[in-house]
């Protein structure tokens, strides 16, 4: 299960070898994690050696920055859909549902740029999902054109338009 | 029982045909894929767990993805049943070791394989013989589609694919090759190809994947990163490494050959005696010596060898394959015997 968390990051002090050595330092008041390979480590006077990994990361992380502690405080409520906590995200590494990735949004932000270097999604994206985006965006439209219709009192306009969003409607009646 | 069918052949990909197939075992493309309106697994009931392998099951066997798909419920395979797919690679251990209903679906040339409700809740995989990354690739990309036609997956247009570990975002894949580097590992040099390769974010694994040692000299190289590149991105970080390190093998395996012919001739040569003659032997000694025949092979030092007989043998000779050719149950030292004589017939 742990398998698939082991992450590489490229060392603070040389930026060439992969870090080994991982530690909060505190700066000024500040927590600040470095990373580093065993030689700029031992440049440094650190010794000390620990196996990386993605709970480390994460406590790390879910320790709120003195400056942003009330932003980082807010989206720690759990997920309305699966009822995972960020905490039991921190203890297991994995995500509970597809909506945590927008609950937790905030929070995992840092952890994807740890990890992949990147937060945006490039390649490949559903046809379908696509497709439904779009068709939501026109529902969207045709609800907005009927509300006034029929505050206007354009009946047979409203009728079409009722019949539009029928029809749009439809194809996804079947899921979800 | 279907799984039985199996037995009797041997999947595509150790056929050793496609190019550099002196070298790269395998080339593979993984997609991790979610359906959308769901738990992730590790947050699924096993009634919800039950509802999505039907709907997944469902959908695969009717999206016409291989001639002869074959669906195989790993539920109710038996333990053995279960290794035996973990070692022709169709299912991984964590899949085999699970709890509740999950499944893979195969092609009849166990090119492609679909693992339904592993960490994700699919798991698709195109696996080629040789280097063939973008064979691969292009296959995958079909593949996904036919998929997709019939499942709402989960997408976000700023994290794409959404998975439960958030190491696999984005396209949520891995695109890896198998390499056989036995002149690099006798040489001791392999630590430098690790280094290497570690540094531009890639990662070597064993034959067995995540977590295993690398037996018979087999070396996997995989992407990390899989959010904010694109998948046509992340195949060509690994083409940029992968002919570096097979000119690396060719130059090492010349330079052996010259220093010391007879050297390597007797070495390659008494392995092979080994296995045509043993009576009892381990699994681990068996990979070591295949490793210095398939050398042997592909150095054209053994002539009256086929490459496939070879390359079928690193999965043949496993534990499950050799119980479930005997039907029974075999504990360590009589399947030491059993794969003896295994080892014997086939490369007679
Ligand atoms: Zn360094
Ligand atoms: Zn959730």
């Amino acid at each position: 299960m742990a398998s698939c968390l082991e992450i590489r990051v490229i060392c603070e002090g040389c930026n060439q070898n992969v870090a080994t050595v991982h530690l909060t330092e505190i700066v000024k008041q500040t927590k600040k994690e470095v990373h580093l390979c065993e030689a700029c480590a031992e440049e440094r006077g650190v010794t000390k050696k620990a196996p990386f990994s993605i709970s480390d990361l994460l406590g790390g992380l879910a320790e709120p920055q003195p400056a942003e502690k009330e932003e980082a405080a807010a989206p720690t409520q759990d997920c309305p859909r699966c009822g995972l906590s960020y905490a039991d995200f921190r203890a297991h590494g994995r995500l509970g549902c597809p909506e945590d990735y927008r609950v937790f949004g905030k929070l995992l932000l840092p952890l994807l740029e740890k990890i992949h270097g990147n937060t945006q999604h490039l390649g490949r994206v559903p046809k379908r999902a696509g497709e439904r985006v779009l068709r939501e965006k026109e529902l969207m439209q045709l609800r907005e054109e009927l509300r006034r219709a029929i505050d206007r009192e354009e009946y047979e306009h409203a009728a079409e338009l009722r019949d539009r969003i029928y029809r749009l409607k439809e194809p996804s009646g079947g899921n979800s | 029982m279907e799984i039985a069918e199996l037995q009797r052949q041997a999947g595509e990909w150790l056929s050793g045909q496609g190019p550099e197939s002196d070298i790269v075992m395998s080339s593979r493309v993984r997609l991790a894929r979610n359906l959308g309106g769901r738990p992730f697994l590790t947050r699924a009931t096993d009634e919800v767990k039950t509802e999505i392998e039907r709907t997944s099951r469902e959908a695969l066997l009717s999206a016409a993805l291989a001639e002869g798909l074959l669906y195989i419920n790993v539920m109710d395979a038996t333990p053995i049943e279960r290794l035996f797919l973990v070692e022709r690679h169709l299912i991984s251990k964590e899949h085999a070791n699970a709890s509740g209903q999950r499944g893979v679906a195969l092609g009849k040339k166990e090119r492609i394989s679909i693992m339904v409700n592993e960490e994700d809740h699919l798991r698709l995989q195109v696996l080629c013989s040789g280097y063939q990354l973008r064979e691969a690739w292009v296959e995958m990309a079909t593949l996904d589609d036919k998929v997709e036609s019939r499942l709402d997956y989960a997408f976000s247009s700023q994290f794409g694919y959404l998975t439960a570990c958030p190491t696999n975002v984005g396209t949520g894949m891995r695109v890896s090759v198998m390499l056989h580097l036995p002149a690099l590992v006798m040489t001791r040099q392999i630590d430098k190809v690790f280094h290497a390769v570690s540094k531009i974010n890639l990662a070597v694994r064993g034959l067995y994947g995540e977590g295993t040692n690398s037996s018979g000299d087999f070396f996997q190289i995989s992407n990390q990163v899989t959010l904010g590149r694109a998948e046509e991105d992340l195949i060509r970080q690994i083409e940029d490494v992968v002919p570096q390190i097979i000119k690396y093998e060719r130059n090492v395996r010349e330079s052996l050959f010259k220093d010391n012919p007879k050297g390597l001739e007797d070495r390659v040569w008494r392995a092979y005696g080994m296995l045509r003659f043993a009576r009892t032997i381990t699994s681990n000694e068996t990979m070591e010596l295949l490793s210095q025949v398939r050398l042997g092979v592909n150095m054209k030092i053994i002539e009256d060898l086929d490459i496939n007989t070879v390359n079928e043998l690193f999965i043949l000779a496993q534990p499950a394959h050799l119980q479930m050719c005997k039907g029974k149950k075999l504990d360590s030292p009589e399947r030491d015997v059993a794969r003896a004589t295994f080892i014997r017939n086939w490369l007679e």
